[in-house]
């Protein structure tokens, strides 16, 4: 039927989406002082590895990059664990409070950051947290917009599933893991794509938390190819085509989750 | 109404919850909520960084209201927030549609939808700027080699807000799609079937239970957004930094100049809260208008 | 028994204390807070291997910070009371920070080693009562870089005109130059930035403040002239608009030989020496209006009142101040030196430097009192914008200009 033009109008979004980054990636490729030439190319004249070798050589990037591995990991198992048990929390009980303390957790997502960058420094200081990877990790895990997805999707949820398990004496906690979790998959998956990329990309908290060079993530390390008056563009696309690469792989390894969430919801309804 | 049937629990239950929140709201309400009443107080002052304080009432936010560049970067912030988020939304829910499924190759797809969001702003606003350039963008390259006339992409101020719109949607449609893709996994499969039997067409079957359904999600994904547009300053900066002139100068990116560049922090705090305060209407509209078509039902 | 017991333990412990004080030498850390542009924090660490090798201990911890927000790290370690002990500054930062500026006037090793620098340099470091509160590491100037391959397609001798060239004849030799090259679509690019900008104004014989600094005394017919002169140039195509009003990046241009000219800085000779490969270029002097002008600019080490280890730091950034070291540094990041007597021979193009130089000594004294001002350095975006509202045509010029006045004025208090 169809398919043929869903998957013909797929293609041309994909072309759009695609092409910025092909030139990313072509361009990393490509000798400093070809890449602003006119008239313009789009594959390199002369391939080169010498951005990929010289941005290596620019600093320490295997401990930016081990470095943000622990933080993006650790800070995504943390995230995942405390937002879905609040967003359990919020839609699936009644307590004084609730709704209050939920407006009040979408409100702060209002506030820009940098507007309260100094409390905030000010905090971590007082706490010993500035540079260490813990003061990177444990401030942002408990993300408003974690918890506002995971009150939604299990509002979803029909009620009966818990009264039932609850008639047969299930505890709470065993209800909230061997009920919700399973149930939640689909929502678990999707918050651990985003707050595994956003860690991974965060620039501003390790900014406001870390100055010391071994303590420093991959997106700080990228930002110093920027300076006052030179910007190193080779340096800079190769190393956000490196820099890419786990997110990719997160992504294509936690999307099958959504299949999965499909069949148990399905089956279960 | 459902919910206060609940109230009536055993101690247990109503611990629980309490419980499962506990973790979250601690470190929320220490590392966010404290900073941010520090962020309130401050807007009371006349607050340099390097200066010290002074305490002056509500002086700041009567010299906000006399402001003529706050009332323009307001008014520019509100015409993106309004283009940007129902096309954000839209955009989304249309990729989310054809992708929640298990097709062949749609992981693949999604995939593809979701890597702009993967892109550092600065590697967003080199990347479009070699699109959009006027002098050595590509696509004026082109039209000029097809002996068109350039377009001014960037350099024109309405041309440089339609340019902006379309790059954040570029930017940010994966991440909302994912959302609509996670809440579509929701709806069990059984309704199509039922529907699909009952002979009701696609178009029909996605108003009368994908929208209806996805209704918690829509609503995230609206706020969010919403929320989103209004703080937008990153993608602003890299691509047009405010201009042509102050034609795409918004509201964050002057609270910035005035809290940093200018050292006024309590200036800049004060038109954050106030910023806080436009959003926060704006959200309760929604959260409103979801309610109402609730006891509408 | 237990007396004995505790007393011998008493002793075991005050000997293992004095022990322990003789053989831990006082060990410092000096934190260097630090950004770049290409590697200059290399540099600086590969300058300074001698002072380490004389100071076992000391060690230097090098933490280097985007650029874009290396002012508000800073801010935000002044403000947490955790200041490092020495850090760069670029000229625009110094009275931002000069409140938690540890003074270096009235040290008598720093002021020996002032001497040594020229005054203008120093005085971008010095805070509102002239005290060096920093020291200059490098110096910059702006000034123009052209497209020699150009210039000999139309005929000309670059390096002779521009020795006494005026921005008419600049102007009558772009129209050559234009019509000899079509793949040149413009004349010129001046970088996105008010500092840039001011080149055009202190040329015209303009300023920002007045020569007291109590004041603005900006809305002046020579600042019209300059304001107007820059309008032409966009108007009649000279330069691109897709600079001031775009953003198309003018290194960018220049590299894609898209525009003959390039009004930037010192600091453009080391990027175009490596990027540039498809045509011949070099550094000529600006075109004159009512004056010849170039503008200072440059980057300094300083430590702060609050530093934990200040006297280390202070030492540190005797050191690094002092002829040789300053030489290598400058040499090394391909900067012009600030000290009267520093003699560096660059790996290449030496002769450029030297046109800056040239440039910069013409260059009139108030110009770095415009910008060693906290009320320019915040009026930075402000003006930009009220320029590109001008070019535009949204406004006037001469709004342009009382705006700009009011605006500044409403700093000084």
């Amino acid at each position: 039927m169809n398919k043929f033009l869903k998957y013909t109008l797929l293609l041309i979004v994909s072309f759009v989406f695609l092409f910025p980054i092909l030139w990313v990636l072509l361009s990393s490729f490509k000798p400093q002082s070809e890449l602003f030439t006119y008239p313009l190319t789009i594959l390199p004249h002369r391939p080169t590895l010498e951005n990929y070798v010289n941005a290596f050589a620019s600093g320490d990037f295997i401990t930016y990059y081990k470095n943000s591995l622990f933080v993006s990991v650790v800070a995504t198992l943390i995230t995942i664990t405390i937002n879905v048990m609040a967003g359990y929390a919020l839609s699936k009980f009644w307590f004084r409070g609730r709704d209050l303390i939920f407006y009040v957790m979408v409100g702060t997502l209002m506030i820009p950051l940098q507007a309260i960058m100094i409390p905030i420094f000010i905090l971590l200081k007082n706490l010993g947290l500035l540079n260490s990877l813990w003061g990177i990790i444990i401030p942002p895990a408990a993300t408003p917009t974690g918890v506002f997805l995971a009150r939604q999707y299990l509002q979803t949820i029909p009620d009966s599933f818990i009264e039932a398990a609850r008639i047969d004496g299930a505890g709470e906690f065993k209800i909230f893991t061997m009920i919700i979790v399973p149930l939640a998959k689909p929502i678990i998956a999707t918050i651990a794509i985003f707050s595994f990329m956003w860690r991974w990309n965060d620039f501003l908290w390790p900014f406001i938390v870390v100055s010391a060079n071994k303590k420093m993530t991959l997106q700080l390390a990228l930002a110093n190819f920027v300076g006052q008056f030179q910007i190193n563009w080779g340096n800079l696309l190769a190393m956000t085509v490196v820099t890419m690469i786990p997110m990719i792989i997160v992504f294509l390894a936690l999307q099958k989750y959504f299949v999965k969430g499909l069949t148990a919801g399905g089956v279960k309804a | 109404m459902k919910s206060r049937q609940r109230s009536h629990g055993t101690f247990e239950q109503t611990r629980a919850p309490l419980l499962f929140l506990a973790p979250n709201l601690i470190i929320f309400s220490l590392f966010i909520i404290l900073p941010a009443i520090m962020g309130l107080r401050m807007s009371f002052f006349d607050w340099s960084i390097l200066d010290g304080s002074k305490y002056i009432g509500f002086k700041n936010f009567r010299d906000i209201l006399a402001d003529s560049m706050f009332w323009l970067t307001l008014k520019n912030t509100l015409i993106y927030v309004v283009a940007v988020v129902p096309l954000l939304s839209i955009s989304a829910l249309a990729l989310a549609l054809p992708l929640a499924g298990e097709g062949k190759g749609m992981g693949v797809f999604r995939a593809i939808y979701y890597v702009p969001t993967m892109l550092s702003m600065i590697i967003v606003g080199i990347a479009w700027r070699w699109l959009l350039g006027y002098d050595l963008g590509i696509i004026n390259y082109a039209i000029r080699l097809a002996g068109g006339k350039a377009v001014s992409w960037l350099t024109d101020g309405t041309m440089a807000n339609i340019s902006l719109i379309f790059v954040t949607v570029w930017t940010r449609v994966g991440y909302f799609m994912m959302m609509f893709i996670g809440g579509l996994q929701a709806i069990p499969k059984t309704y199509y079937e039922a529907a699909e039997m009952d002979g009701a067409g696609r178009f029909t079957r996605l108003r009368r239970i994908t929208i209806p359904l996805l209704k918690p999600i829509i609503l995230v994904v609206v706020v969010l957004s919403t929320i989103e547009a209004f703080k937008a300053y990153e993608l602003i900066f890299v691509m047009t930094q405010g201009g042509p002139g102050t034609s795409t100068k918004f509201l964050v990116q002057y609270i910035y100049q005035a809290a940093f560049e200018e050292d006024r922090m309590g200036y800049g705090a004060a038109m954050s809260v106030i910023l806080l305060v436009i959003i926060g209407i704006f959200t309760a509209i929604q959260f409103g208008a979801r309610r109402e078509e609730y006891t509408n039902e | 028994m237990r007396k004995k017991k505790i007393a011998s333990m008493m002793v075991l412990l005050l000997l293992a204390v004095a022990l322990g004080s003789l053989w831990a030498q006082p060990k410092t850390t000096l934190t260097v807070l630090w950004f770049n542009d290409a590697n200059e924090s290399d540099v600086f660490m590969a300058t300074m291997a001698d002072y380490q090798q004389d100071h076992p201990n000391v060690t230097i911890d090098m933490q280097v910070i985007p650029f874009k927000d290396y002012e508000n790290k800073l801010r935000l370690m002044i403000a947490g009371g955790n200041p490092p002990d020495v850090a760069r500054l670029a000229s625009a930062h110094v009275p931002l920070f000069a409140n938690s500026l540890e003074p270096l006037s009235g040290k008598p090793v720093f002021d020996e080693l002032a001497k040594g620098y020229f005054a203008s340099s120093l005085a971008l470091g010095q805070d509102d009562n002239g005290r060096v509160m920093v020291m200059p590491t490098e110096a910059t100037a702006n000034g123009m870089i052209v497209n020699k391959t150009y210039f000999k397609n139309a005929g000309i001798d670059v390096d002779k005109l521009s020795q006494t060239w005026t921005w008419d004849q600049w102007v009558d030799a772009m129209k050559k130059v234009l019509k000899a090259n079509p793949k040149a679509k413009y004349g010129i690019t001046v970088d996105f930035s008010t500092h840039r900008f001011s080149t055009f104004l202190y040329e015209a014989g303009g300023r920002f403040l007045s020569s007291d600094g109590k004041s603005m005394n900006f809305n002046t017919p020579e600042t019209l002239d300059a304001l107007k002169f820059f309008k032409m140039l966009h108007d009649e195509a000279l330069a691109p608009k897709s600079v001031w009003m775009g953003s198309e990046n003018p290194q960018e241009l220049f590299q894609s030989g898209l525009v003959a000219c390039h009004v930037g800085g010192s600091w453009l000779i080391n990027a175009y020496s490596r990027n540039i490969k498809d045509f011949e270029w070099g550094v000529v002097r600006m075109p004159s209006r009512k004056i010849n002008s170039s503008v200072p600019g440059g980057k300094f080490v300083g430590t702060f009142k609050n530093s934990p280890n200040k006297k280390e730091a202070l030492d540190l950034i005797a050191v690094f101040s002092d002829k040789a070291h300053n030489e290598q540094y400058c040499r090394d990041t391909f900067n012009l030196s600030a000290r009267k007597d520093a003699n560096i021979t660059y790996a290449s193009r030496s002769k450029d430097f030297a046109v800056f130089t040239e440039d910069l000594n013409l260059t009139p004294a108030y110009t770095a009192d415009d910008w060693k001002s906290d009320v320019v350095a915040k009026l930075n975006s402000y003006a930009r914008e009220q320029i590109v509202e001008g070019l535009l045509g949204k406004q006037t010029m001469e709004q342009t200009a009382a705006n700009i006045q009011a605006k500044g004025n409403s700093y000084f208090k």
